[in-house]
């Protein structure tokens, strides 16, 4: 085992040598620092190595022959063995990266390069305050000597900044040292440990000074402007460094001299660091520029982990691990993002679309943005977890707001950023480019080198390998594995994305059919509830995912990010504790994100459906951590809840409904899934939207059938399911854009379904479950079908169709099919749903609600008509007259699923009964009973079977007794008509659809004005107005960011010792 | 053999129905004519016509749905007609009511409607598909006091089937719901104006004017389908009428009577007041008669 | 008399001095003054350092014929400030060289001293 002392004499000795060697070429001295910082690497490696396979004691090394308190001495153990591994392998990466700048800049800045990471080590490993102070200022010289070298615009001036600050920093931390030296008669940490000097005024200062000097390196909010003035300017190389190894290194610093404080001190971390991480990021939503940003969020996630250290009290054994995740994902995915931002050369993070050049870049970007904010299976999706599960057990419910606001205000920002890098226009010129000036526009290039490149591909590997592995220690947790086979299934997906669209299909349906057969099988028989919706989502994928072969050439990202969503789907399925569950939920979450954002102009509306999936899901976090904290980790835990359960349980169902699309929570549905892919729409509504139907159908089951305590919030919930019904049905009347009539249609049909839930008797789930399985099958129809019929005539516009069923009687029928069982008309199946809700309001005593609900079902007439009209009927278009039946591909699905409406209809009992039988078990009273076909409540009765022989019968005799009497009708042309005693010969004038409810619009009045969208707009204006205005603090002065570290420290001081 | 018998008995009901409907509909004209001085149609005239319409030999299609519209509206009008009960206590005149109850019926009257609509709109005269899209609207508000008031109903008998609602009825006129339950009889009464669609509720089929409306490209045999579903339809929301408010009837006169003086309302009142415009007609129901409606919940609930 | 002792005066005029630095780095518009600002808050530190370590009536720890190893313990003050404070100079002036250079290149950059002319990066 080689001792840590090689580090620093390695990386002394070696940047020493190479100041005397004048005449080394640079580029060797480059190879020379390389391989010393590897051997730097190896040390700590081995070290860590021990440590994790056990056995190995903490180790000091002393020096000088004394013994502490007399010498300064090192210690190294688990944790401090990790720490210098993670910094010198960064260092080993960030070298690699900036390799061709070191060398090009001499000598001098390879050596303090070396001299920067080995000030770094010592700070970790020391374990002597002053030696700390000083190795503090090594690299804060360093550092400073780095940036004095840059040759880049503004990089000098914050340099500046950069030694005000932590010159004022490094006196005041001088000024505790010494005071604690002469409090504790030592300069040995564990001395300062023991010698209990909070409890004189004096000692409590020098600790105060000491503690607050360690924080004020961390950048906290608001006292971090000159950190962020050196994100920004110097060169992204070096920023990665500063934020992921010299962060790290301090926060270990932190968390080692923590114990000199008292409980106090720990609290005061506690708020400063979730007041950093809050404010930073509430300000980074304002931000354009890159780098700038990545400084906001960098600062943010410190903010957070040192908020962890301050929690460490109450979060005992967990915090390591808790502290660990997050801060990995942060070092990882901050030193990836910063070196991409090198790469790319992109100000404006708009312009961060040149990433789409190289595919692979994009990826790695999307990586690093889910992993800061958390997603799975990133490992700080784990960390953030167990926090607010720990913090909850604590009953630290303000925290907890807090962190998921602070969590909250980052997605804000990063997946504004993704979705510009994702969708914007790759720009074509550049302001400065000297092409630009000769009045030549030519695009933005730029240049792939392999030593860029490697570094950011092996910390984006490392964040999955390191998800998968902090899954393994997280309580609910054990069992994940079966979570991750699909993503490995997935990974070589992603990896054959390079083959033609039809084959990788294949693939995933092929692959999608097992992940079906390995656990539907065995649900039908235990649990039947769970059986039907994984059959919605599994079947309900293949068949859509069929519709897919119609696509020629490739395409790209689509399969990997599907399969992401079944998976997740598959997932909170099979969940079995609130951890899977959450896992399988984000993970669903971002592939459908990704599925979503994949349409042509779904940017603004794949990032408004993040924004409220991720705030939802961070209710159902919060709710969880309620329910763990009382019941622990089982999914079953959110039963039986005693503390807040009013709360708890609003919440949670809250969060479910930013899923379902309910009202207030809805604005995203109607751009995400109207704006989609034609295979898209029906995957995001048929199928998806289903996820947050299971979330509330779990919910209310924990809450119970019999117990009449949550009436209240049924009784709301149902009248926002009815209003909801109302408002989506209405506002899908009026629209003018096919896929967003039917977008709004499920926000109608899923407030039915939230209202039949909500009522809470047999028959109210009864008919919640035939609502459910109905817009499956029918919006997945009538999704596939104009999703095809888009694709054949190229508009969306309702207005610029017209007469199809000449050309597209397939499709004609699927659309009739679709609406009448969409409508609730006898014979089909729509109807049983209907029967089944009349029974249920009457029976359980909400008239007025279900009155709201029926009129929402015939204002759904208007535009079950609309479409089928606007598309089919009326006058066909000049530019239609040869476009072709929709492609097979789409007829195949679409079929058998109306095979499914048809079956449905006829034998409802097949699927009812079942059903019935089941739900018995929560909902003794067996309201519903089945005779054959015939099902009958205490009200009223139903025989499907009857109803479709006696409708189908009559059917045709009429239609045979017409054909008899007028077989003979000559066909006629399109302008044939009668026409106010002209003839029309143009279709566009005569074609009735544009506005259509003109009249009706007029009558609603109020009902359709868009007060909720207003709504959220104002309170999206409100948080980006604070943000811009708070942030006005940071202006640039290094002498106003010297006053903020001194009033920083004025006011700590205020708050500990006032 | 007892279906047999049974269907004949349906025929023969439907049969009677039809003939009562065509004399409605020309009563209806003769009293519209008397009262704007006129002295209006022979009292054979709707026979005449009927005939004349299926024995014309000339006609033209718009294409396959064009075709299948009548055909859907007249199953609806004949599938609500197979639904209701007729007679008290008849068993061959109660139709096939044993399939469904007041819901099926409801919501039975769509059908017709949804596949007339889409038949006219195939015929690609704009005229067709305004009418179309204001009846739609017209209907979403009608619709809503009815609704109200079947579900005071199905709160007072504790039914929603038909049959049992009727039964509830007899043994006296003061057991009809008209009375025991007056405010929902007075909104479905409102609604059932809108539901006839005469005056002021006729601007989906403005009859005056040029031809609009859903029929308008229908003709020939068409038109004759239409109208054999139109006499049917008129004296079935009648019966359905009779039967939830009036008692019900015990014979066939006694059903005549009742469904005729429904029917007849909603003649008067059209002769009395002039035509609304769509959202006039659309705001009416949402006023009285859904104060009504709600009165009518609020006091069994 | 009791308070104007060696010792209260100098830890006295070092923590003025520490004032006096940061009231100059934060008031004083031209680079270099605040530099010196910078200069006179490490004086203060160094000062407050060294009169902490001061005992009454001896002497400076350095071991020669007036202090012989022996009796070092009762003659010399605590001899860990006065090291701590010659790695601190030592420090300070590493620090202020470095600043010196960024002045130098910041005046190269814009031919000014002015602290509000570099205020380019900012919100």
């Amino acid at each position: 085992m080689i001792s840590p002392l090689h580090i620093i004499s390695i990386a002394l000795g070696v940047a020493f040598a190479l100041g005397f060697t004048k005449k080394l070429k640079s580029d060797i001295a480059g190879g020379i620092m390389l391989a010393a910082v590897g051997m730097l690497t190896f040390i700590s490696a081995q070290w860590a190595l021990a440590f994790y396979s056990g056995g190995q004691e903490v180790t000091q090394i002393y020096t000088a022959g004394f013994k502490p308190p007399f010498s300064i001495n090192l210690q190294i153990g688990r944790a401090e063995a990790f720490i210098i591994l993670m910094i010198n392998f960064i260092g080993l990466l960030g070298g690699l990266y900036l390799f061709k700048t070191l060398v090009k800049q001499g000598r001098n800045a390879i050596a303090v390069y070396l001299i920067l990471l080995m000030g770094l080590n010592v700070i970790v490993l020391t374990q002597d305050v002053f030696n700390l102070f000083v190795f503090l200022e090594v690299q804060s010289i360093a550092t400073a000597g780095l940036i004095v070298l840059e040759k880049k615009n503004n990089s000098v001036s914050s340099g500046f900044k950069y030694m005000i600050a932590t010159g004022i920093i490094a006196g005041f931390l001088l000024l505790g040292i010494v005071f604690g030296y002469y409090f504790s008669g030592s300069l040995n940490m564990q001395d300062f440990f023991t010698a209990n000097m909070t409890a004189t005024k004096g000692g409590a200062v020098a600790v105060f000074l000491i503690l607050s000097a360690i924080l004020l390196e961390l950048k906290p909010f608001p006292a971090n402007g000159w950190a962020l003035d050196v994100y920004q300017s110097v060169k992204p190389g070096l920023s990665a460094m500063l934020s992921a190894a010299s962060a790290t290194a301090v926060l270990f610093v932190l968390a080692k001299i923590a114990p000199m404080g008292n409980a106090q001190s720990y609290h005061l971390f506690m708020i400063l660091g979730v007041v950093t991480f809050v404010g930073s990021n509430l300000l980074g939503i304002k931000q354009k520029n890159a780098q700038r940003l990545l400084g906001y969020s960098s600062v943010g996630q410190i903010g957070l982990i040192v908020a962890i250290i301050g929690m460490s009290p109450m979060l005992g054994e967990k915090t390591t691990f808790i502290a660990i995740t997050i801060l990995l994902s942060h070092y990882l995915a901050k030193a990836g993002l910063f070196w991409l931002a090198g790469i790319i050369k992109a100000e404006n993070i708009k312009d961060w679309s040149l990433l789409r050049k190289k595919p692979f870049l994009l990826v790695l970007f999307g990586t690093f943005v889910f992993t800061l904010i958390g997603f799975p299976p990133f490992p700080s999706f784990f960390g953030k977890w167990e926090l607010i599960m720990q913090l909850s057990a604590g009953g630290q419910n303000i925290w907890i707001i807090a962190i998921l606001a602070g969590s909250f205000f980052e997605g804000v920002y990063l997946f504004k950023w993704l979705g510009y890098a994702i969708k914007l226009d790759i720009p074509t010129h550049s302001e400065n480019s000297k092409e630009e000036k000769n009045g030549i526009l030519s695009s933005i290039d730029f240049k792939i080198e392999l030593h860029k490149i490697i570094p950011v591909a092996i910390v984006g590997i490392l964040t999955y390998l390191f998800g998968y592995y902090s899954s393994t220690f997280v309580e609910g947790g054990e069992n994940m594995f079966k979570f991750f086979i699909p993503l490995f299934f997935l990974a070589v997906i992603f990896f054959l994305d390079f083959l033609p669209n039809r084959v990788l299909t294949a693939i995933a349906i092929i692959g999608m059919s097992y992940y079906g057969y390995s656990f539907l099988p065995a649900l039908y028989e235990t649990d039947l509830m769970r059986f039907i919706f994984g059959a919605i989502f599994i079947v309900g994928g293949i068949l859509t995912l069929i519709a897919g072969f119609a696509y020629d050439g490739k395409r790209k990202g689509f399969h990997s990010a599907a399969l992401i969503m079944f998976a997740g789907l598959g997932g909170i399925i099979q969940a079995e504790t609130m951890l899977e569950f959450f896992f399988s939920w984000e993970l669903m979450t971002l592939g459908s994100y990704i599925l979503i954002i994949r349409g042509k102009r779904s940017m603004p509306h794949g990032y408004s459906y993040m924004l409220f999936s991720v705030g939802g899901a961070y209710l159902i976090l919060a709710g969880f951590g309620f329910a763990f904290a009382q019941n622990g980790i089982s999914l079953e835990a959110i039963k039986g809840l005693t503390v807040n359960a009013h709360l708890i349980y609003t919440i949670l169902a809250i969060g479910f409904m930013t899923k379902t699309a309910s009202l207030g929570l809805h604005i995203w549905l109607p751009g995400a899934h109207g704006e989609a892919e034609s295979d898209v729409s029906p995957m995001v509504s048929a199928i998806l939207l289903k996820a947050g139907v299971f979330g509330l159908v779990i919910l209310f089951l924990a809450m119970g059938a019999e117990a009449t305590t949550y009436e209240s919030i049924f009784y709301v919930l149902g009248w926002l399911g009815a209003i909801t019904a109302l408002v989506g049905n209405v506002a899908a009347s009026l629209q003018e854009d096919a896929k967003k009539l039917l977008a709004y249609s499920s926000i109608g049909q899923l407030g039915y379904i939230l209202f039949g839930f909500a009522i809470m008797t047999q028959l109210g789930w009864l008919s919640g479950f035939t609502y459910s399985i109905n817009h499956f099958l029918f919006k997945a129809v009538l999704f596939l079908t104009m999703g095809a019929v888009v694709l054949r005539v190229g508009t969306h516009k309702m207005y610029e169709m017209g007469g199809l069923i000449k050309k597209m009687p397939f499709a004609f029928i699927a659309v009739l099919i679709g609406i009448i069982t969409l409508a609730g008309i006898p014979p089909l199946s729509g109807f049983a749903g209907k029967w089944l809700f009349y029974n249920a309001i009457i029976a359980k005593g909400w008239y007025f609600q279900g009155t709201v609900v029926f009129l929402a079902g015939t204002i759904a007439f208007l535009y079950c008509y609309r479409i089928i009209h606007s598309v089919f009927l009326g006058q066909l278009k000049d530019n239609h007259r040869n476009v072709k039946e929709i492609s097979v591909w789409f007829i195949i699905p679409i079929y058998i699923l109306i095979i499914g409406i048809m079956v449905f209809s006829a034998k409802p009992d097949l699927i009812l009964q079942p059903i019935g039988d089941y739900i018995t078990t929560y909902f003794p009273s067996n309201a519903l009973k089945w005779t054959g076909t015939m099902a009958s409540t205490d009200l009223g009765y139903w025989d499907g079977n009857w109803i479709m022989m006696i409708i189908g019968i009559m059917f045709a005799l009429i239609f045979l007794w017409l054909y008899l009497l007028n077989r003979k009708a000559t066909k006629v042309k399109q302008f044939n008509i009668v026409y106010s005693t002209e003839r029309p010969f143009r279709p566009e004038t005569t074609h009735v659809s544009y506005n259509m409810f003109a009249g009706y619009n007029k009558a609603m009045g109020l009902l359709v004005a868009p007060f909720i969208t207003g709504f959220w707009n104002n309170v999206s204006e409100f948080v980006k107005g604070i943000a811009d205005y708070t942030r006005k603090i940071y202006n640039g002065n290094g002498q106003t960011y010297a006053l903020h570290i001194i009033m920083y420290m004025v006011v700590m001081y205020l708050m500990i010792f006032d | 053999m007892e279906i047999v018998i049974k269907l004949l008995y349906v025929l023969l009901g439907l049969f009677i129905i039809l003939n009562f409907g065509m004399f409605m509909s020309v009563s209806m004209r003769k009293i519209v004519a008397r009262i704007a001085g006129r002295n209006g149609v022979p009292f054979y005239q709707p026979w005449i016509d009927l005939t004349r319409l299926y024995a014309t030999r000339d006609s033209i299609s718009h294409g396959i749905m064009f075709y299948l519209g009548p055909v859907f509206r007249l199953s609806g009008g004949v599938g609500i007609f197979l639904f209701m009960p007729l007679i008290v206590g008849s068993q061959y005149f109660s139709n096939f009511s044993f399939a469904g109850d007041l819901i099926l019926i409801l919501y039975f009257q769509f059908f017709g409607m949804l596949g007339m609509a889409l038949g006219a709109s195939e015929s690609g005269s704009p005229h067709s598909a305004i009418g179309v899209s204001r009846g739609l609207s017209q209907f979403t508000t009608v619709e809503l006091p009815l609704t109200l008031a079947v579900i005071s109903i199905a709160i007072q008998y504790n039914t929603l089937s038909i049959s049992e609602i009727v039964n509830a009825q007899q043994g006296g006129i003061m057991n009809w719901t008209v009375f025991t339950n007056p405010f929902a009889t007075g909104a479905a009464m409102l609604s059932l104006l809108g539901a006839f669609s005469h005056s002021p509720f006729n601007l989906i089929k403005a009859p005056n004017e040029i031809p609009i409306g859903p029929p308008t490209e229908y003709h020939s045999t068409f038109l004759g389908v239409l109208r054999t579903n139109a006499a049917i339809l008129h004296v079935i929301e009648a019966v359905l009428f009779m039967n939830l408010f009036f008692g019900g009837a015990t014979n066939w006169v006694e059903l005549m009577i009742k469904s005729f003086l429904i029917y007849f309302t909603s003649v008067f009142v059209g002769v009395a007041f002039p035509r609304f415009k769509i959202e006039q007609s659309v705001q009416w129901f949402l006023k009285v008669p859904l104060l009504l409606g709600i009165i009518a919940v609020i006091i069994y609930s | 008399m009791k308070y104007f002792n060696i010792e209260t005066i100098a830890i006295g005029t070092g923590f003025l001095l520490i004032l006096l630095g940061i009231w100059a780095i934060l008031t004083q518009k031209n680079l270099i003054k605040i530099v010196i600002g910078f200069s006179i808050f490490d004086v203060g530190l160094h000062t407050v350092l060294v009169s902490i370590a001061y005992i009454k009536e001896r002497t400076a720890p350095i071991l020669d014929e007036a202090v012989s190893p022996a009796d070092a313990i009762k003659k010399i003050v605590d001899p860990v400030p006065q090291a701590l404070v010659l790695t601190a100079i030592v420090i300070g002036l590493g620090v202020t060289a470095l600043m010196l250079a960024y002045v130098l290149k910041m005046h190269k950059e814009k031919g000014t001293l002015e602290i509000r002319n570099f205020n380019d990066l900012k919100w």
